[in-house]
């Protein structure tokens, strides 16, 4: 069976961008553009996977990924965020989530996207042997 | 002259030098090379006792050999008069404040200092206060001078002396700044005339040549019932703080170039995406021979460079790295300006666009440009509000007053607010909430011009309730800049 990702993006082209290539490797998605709707839909669908992005309108991808892991049944869906914030793979996650009881996402890929090195981390993130 | 009538002189004079050193009003003393107290008024045996065979430092201090700086010894040396200020004990031992002057006495003219004539006085309460005052008017931490109707400095303290130089009989203004005539906006000019108290802000060159600011305040000095004959002119130096001042204006400048530049990247990135996106999907279409594919990657490629050129445009505007043009201007006009300029667009809507100014609001330096584009983007993104709020009776109203030193320029409107995420954004990047209507510049821009001329864009927000952006100048650093800037 098609593994789920969520895309949660409010940049109309990422959005179809991410989408598309997902899509064509097989992959279901959804998406969201924005960070409240998306809520919802991750309580429903329960993805494998979500792509997220840090800056968007109303809710932050931060505050959304902070509400995600305070869930008990969701917090174990890994997250990649997907942002131009992001240099070199590199964020300093908890210069925003001080709390430690909240760990960071999986992976943090930057903007624009090098296809094969993402569709590489999405695939290694829904493997179905993947532990944790 | 005959020999009896010499004789006679001879004695009036000595007569009368006995009488005038007994009756001086002063405690004088003769002393020899050994220190030995060879000769004394009454006046100065009344006040230390019995000096027969002692010498001077029993008498004065009461010690049994010579003080280890001794001022006799250095007259016997070089032959100068000396006045020194020091403590004595009378007779009883009761020590107290005394001038001392001393003078050196020769038997031959130009030969070898043979005695010393020392005249001691005690300090009284007045010379103490005296005294005390000089210390004060010497060390207080301002510059203090006294100055003539000629704008002549006739007293100048320690302060002021060791900043400006010995300037004694200079024109202030010649010594302040250096300048040929008298200074423009002078406070001691408008004290000479009204004799009241005035101050200002200036700034002067020090005798190293160092400019120094300076608050300054002028006092009328009136001996008698006549017009202002001197000026008290006590500055304090506020170099220090006005260079702080400016580095926290530079910080605050420099900051905001940061955040614009971490927010370009941002933006970049994301139009980057846009255009691999467009190209993917075009690639993919080919392979496919998906034809909706192709125009849906070739639309997104039109989109984002489209994007690129809009956000070019907008940063070079926004980049023009220069000074506020900064004239005298009144605030109201601004306002009613832009009122004109979006009344309509605003009516379209349904939305009221209102003034609401203070009357007879003093002009400032302003540059009116820069303050157009800040009104015009706060007022812009007041009806972008109002029309996401879409409720009824939309208002947006520009208001002017004074407050607490800073003049405000304030739009307000009832439209669809911010909740508290937005607001921590909305200056910090390339923020936009208008999807791709915006570039996510206005703000900023409006920051940085409101920075540019020292003020600063505070706002208040509740979401459906709306929002309120205030630009808030202080007065006296539009004025700063506007001295800078002439």
């Amino acid at each position: 069976m098609a593994k789920k990702v969520l895309i949660i993006e409010d940049e109309p082209d990422v959005m179809e961008y991410l989408n598309t290539v997902l899509e064509n490797n097989g992959y279901r998605t959804y998406t969201s553009t924005d960070a409240e709707n998306a809520f919802a839909m991750v309580k429903e669908i329960v993805p494998d996977l979500i792509c997220l992005d840090i800056m968007m309108p109303r809710e932050s991808g931060l505050s959304f990924y902070k509400r995600l892991k305070e869930t008990k049944t969701l917090k174990n869906i890994p997250v990649v965020v997907v942002s131009g914030v992001i240099q070199q793979g590199e964020f300093d996650f908890r210069s925003f989530v001080p709390d430690e009881t909240i760990a960071p996402p999986e992976r943090y890929i930057e903007k624009p996207i090098v296809v094969d090195d993402f569709l590489d981390t999405v695939a290694e993130l829904t493997a179905s042997d993947r532990t944790g | 002259m005959p020999k009896r009538k010499m004789e006679k002189s001879k004695a009036l004079t000595q007569l009368l030098y006995g009488q005038f050193f007994q009756q001086l009003p002063f405690n004088v003393a003769i002393i020899d090379r050994d220190y030995n107290i060879i000769e004394a008024n009454d006046n100065f045996t009344r006040y230390f006792g019995d000096w027969h065979n002692r010498k001077c430092f029993s008498v004065y201090k009461k010690q049994d050999k010579p003080c280890s700086v001794c001022t006799q010894k250095e007259i016997f040396e070089d032959g100068r008069t000396r006045v020194v200020d020091t403590v004595v004990a009378d007779k009883d031992s009761r020590w107290a404040h005394h001038v001392i002057q001393s003078a050196p006495l020769r038997l031959t003219p130009g030969g070898p200092v043979d005695y010393i004539l020392e005249i001691t006085s005690v300090v009284t309460d007045t010379n103490q206060w005296q005294q005390e005052y000089n210390v004060l008017f010497d060390r207080v931490p301002c510059y203090i001078t006294v100055i003539d109707e000629e704008y002549r400095i006739v007293r100048a303290n320690e302060s002021f002396r060791e900043r400006f130089g010995d300037v004694l009989g200079q024109y202030c203004y010649k010594v302040y700044k250096r300048r040929d005539k008298q200074c423009p906006r002078c406070p001691a000019a408008r004290t000479f005339k009204d004799s009241k108290i005035h101050q200002s802000e200036q700034s002067g060159i020090g005798k190293d040549g160092k400019k120094i600011d300076y608050a300054v305040m002028t006092s009328p000095l009136v001996r008698g019932e006549e017009r202002v004959a001197h000026v008290i002119e006590i500055s304090t130096d506020v170099t220090q703080i006005k260079k702080l001042e400016k580095e926290v204006l530079e910080a605050e400048r420099l900051a905001a170039v940061g955040q614009t530049v971490a927010g370009l990247a941002h933006s970049i990135k994301n139009i980057l995406m846009g255009l691999e996106g467009g190209k993917y999907m075009i690639s993919l279409g080919l392979k496919k021979d998906d034809r909706s594919m192709i125009d849906r990657g070739s639309d997104m490629l039109d989109r984002n460079f489209d994007k690129t050129t809009t956000l070019v445009k907008d940063f070079l505007s926004f980049s023009k790295g220069r000074l506020p043009q900064l004239k005298m201007t009144d605030p109201n006009a601004l306002v009613e300006e832009i009122v004109d300029l979006y009344k309509d667009i605003a009516g379209v809507s349904n939305i009221e666009l209102k003034a609401r100014l203070k009357p007879k609001i003093s002009p400032a330096p302003l540059d009116p440009d820069a303050i157009h584009t800040c009104l015009t983007n706060l007022v812009s993104n007041a009806i972008d509000a109002c029309l996401m709020g879409q409720q009824k009776g939309s208002e947006v109203v520009i208001s002017t007053r004074d407050e607490k030193g800073k003049l405000v320029f304030e739009v307000s409107d009832n439209g669809s607010g911010m909740d508290y995420e937005i607001k921590k954004k909305i200056f910090t990047t390339f923020f936009t909430t208008k999807g791709g209507g915006g570039t996510g510049l206005g703000l900023l821009t409006t920051r940085k011009l409101v920075q540019e001329h020292g003020g600063k864009i505070v706002v208040e927000s509740q979401k459906g309730k709306g929002s309120r952006f205030r630009m808030e100048f202080p007065r006296k650093r539009l004025e700063m800049l506007y001295r800078e800037s002439e």
